[in-house]
């Protein structure tokens, strides 16, 4: 079963895409942690919490379009790529990366979503799951928009950002 | 969390998660391996307290307490061993033995073999960089003949690196796959696949180390879908011989008996105390 042929199918994977975006903005956030990151760390945290939020919103909608959702196995779901779209790059990370670093990481999360959607928008099987995606492609653009918008304010990357005196990548 | 309808709860992968945070450099491919193994757990509806991860030394060995599931992180290259006899004295439990290269086919090399052969019914998990990541960058059992980049093997390892599934397949194992840290729902299914497999179940996960072998992050683009699931060894060995390394899927799925030692006729320590006479 694919998302854009069956409504509950559908909602299924817009509840876990952003359950599982959530989920890699909180791994992100405790690696930054362990890295005394604590400037990228409070952003990718108010990252995770966006997209419970966004998760809470999709279970009350598939709650009133479709009254339950289909209990699907993690490979079950049917992804464009290895992974929910929205789930940030992990091998992106690098322990001293910057807030712009974040960011970019978060806005290509969200380019991915909003491809997702705009795909089944354009190419669903029925109208109902054609105007919600395209419902939820414009959510996921104002999201990209406001992260541009964040970006656009936050300072480029200083000279010397990934210089650190004492490297852990000295091998021995 | 939700109950299913015999009233038993239903656990998601969050569940299967400790509350401690993962020490591994930020972009460490074994953060996927963590997340696909909650998640095949979570699939399986394995409850944590029916399920023990054992490992040994090295980053990836971590695993355990990074999980909500019983864990033994031991000693280095004993993690089969460990999880042998678990297996054997617990066989109600889902065992699940984890650990990286240096760990699983240097120092713990030789356990590898013997459980291939034996075909204890639990899972193995190496975690592979081809790299000593936790003591900063040694070359591994695993590493390339050619690389140069740590100043013990400036001029290359001038050894042949090992090819564990192919020595999975000679010593017996039964069931034999290679799947890569970046597919983590993937993985997450081969996990489960492998869990579910009556026998020793050997998996190879490819997960690249960023800060001693950051040229493993195009590993995106070389790894592919190669194996197909045999239960001919001829055809797996065929299989391995056009491997470039970065196939991925179940090679070979073979059920056999498992080692389960009989023990219905143990006797008792009574029993045996009756055998000796006491001398005073």
């Amino acid at each position: 079963m694919k998302p854009g042929e069956d409504l509950a199918c559908f909602l299924a994977h817009a509840v876990v895409l952003e359950d599982e975006a959530a989920s890699r903005y909180d791994e992100l956030a405790d690696a930054m942690s362990v890295h005394r990151n604590r400037e990228v760390e409070v952003l990718f945290r108010q990252m995770a919490g966006y997209s419970r939020m966004h998760r809470d919103e999709a279970i009350e909608r598939a709650r009133a379009h479709a009254g339950g959702l289909p209990k699907l196995k993690p490979w079950e779901f049917s992804w464009p790529a290895s992974e929910s779209p929205e789930s940030g790059e992990m091998s992106r990370a690098h322990y001293l990366m910057t807030t712009r670093h974040a960011l970019e990481l978060a806005l290509a999360a969200e380019l991915g979503a909003l491809a997702f959607y705009q795909h089944i928008a354009d190419h669903g099987a029925d109208r109902i799951i054609r105007a919600l995606a395209a419902e939820f492609s414009a959510e996921e653009a104002e999201h990209a928009e406001a992260i541009r918008r964040w970006l656009a304010t936050t300072p480029e990357l200083p000279e010397g950002w990934d210089q650190d005196l004492d490297p852990p990548v000295e091998i021995e | 969390m939700n109950e299913n309808s015999s009233g038993l709860a239903i656990l998601g992968h969050k569940d299967y998660r400790s509350e401690y945070k993962p020490v591994w450099c930020a972009g460490c491919g074994d953060f996927g391996v963590l997340n696909a193994l909650a998640k095949a757990l979570a699939a399986l509806e394995i409850p944590p307290h029916e399920a023990a991860i054992i490992a040994g030394i090295g980053c990836s060995s971590r695993i355990p307490a990074y999980t909500s599931a019983y864990g033994f992180h031991g000693v280095h290259g004993r993690a089969l061993p460990v999880a042998t006899g678990l297996a054997l004295s617990r066989p109600d439990l889902t065992v699940i033995a984890t650990g990286g290269d240096g760990d699983g086919f240097s120092i713990g090399g030789n356990h590898f073999m013997h459980a291939c052969r034996r075909n204890v019914d639990l899972t193995y998990l190496v975690m592979d960089n081809a790299v000593y990541g936790m003591t900063k960058g040694q070359a591994s059992p695993t590493t390339e003949t050619d690389w140069t980049a740590s100043k013990l093997s400036p001029q290359g390892t001038h050894q042949m690196p090992l090819h564990p599934l192919e020595i999975a397949l000679a010593t017996g194992a039964p069931f034999i796959a290679r799947a890569f840290s970046n597919s983590p729902n993937e993985l997450a299914r081969m996990i489960a696949e492998a869990i579910e497999f009556p026998g020793f179940a050997f998996l190879q996960v490819l997960s690249p180390c960023i800060t001693y072998r950051p040229e493993q992050l195009g590993y995106k683009k070389r790894v592919h879908a190669g194996f197909e699931p045999t239960a001919d060894r001829t055809e797996a060995f065929a299989a391995l011989a056009a491997d470039d390394g970065f196939s991925t899927g179940i090679l070979y799925r073979a059920p056999r008996p498992c080692f389960a030692p009989d023990h219905s006729g143990a006797r008792t320590l009574e029993a045996i105390a009756a055998d000796f006479e006491v001398v005073p």
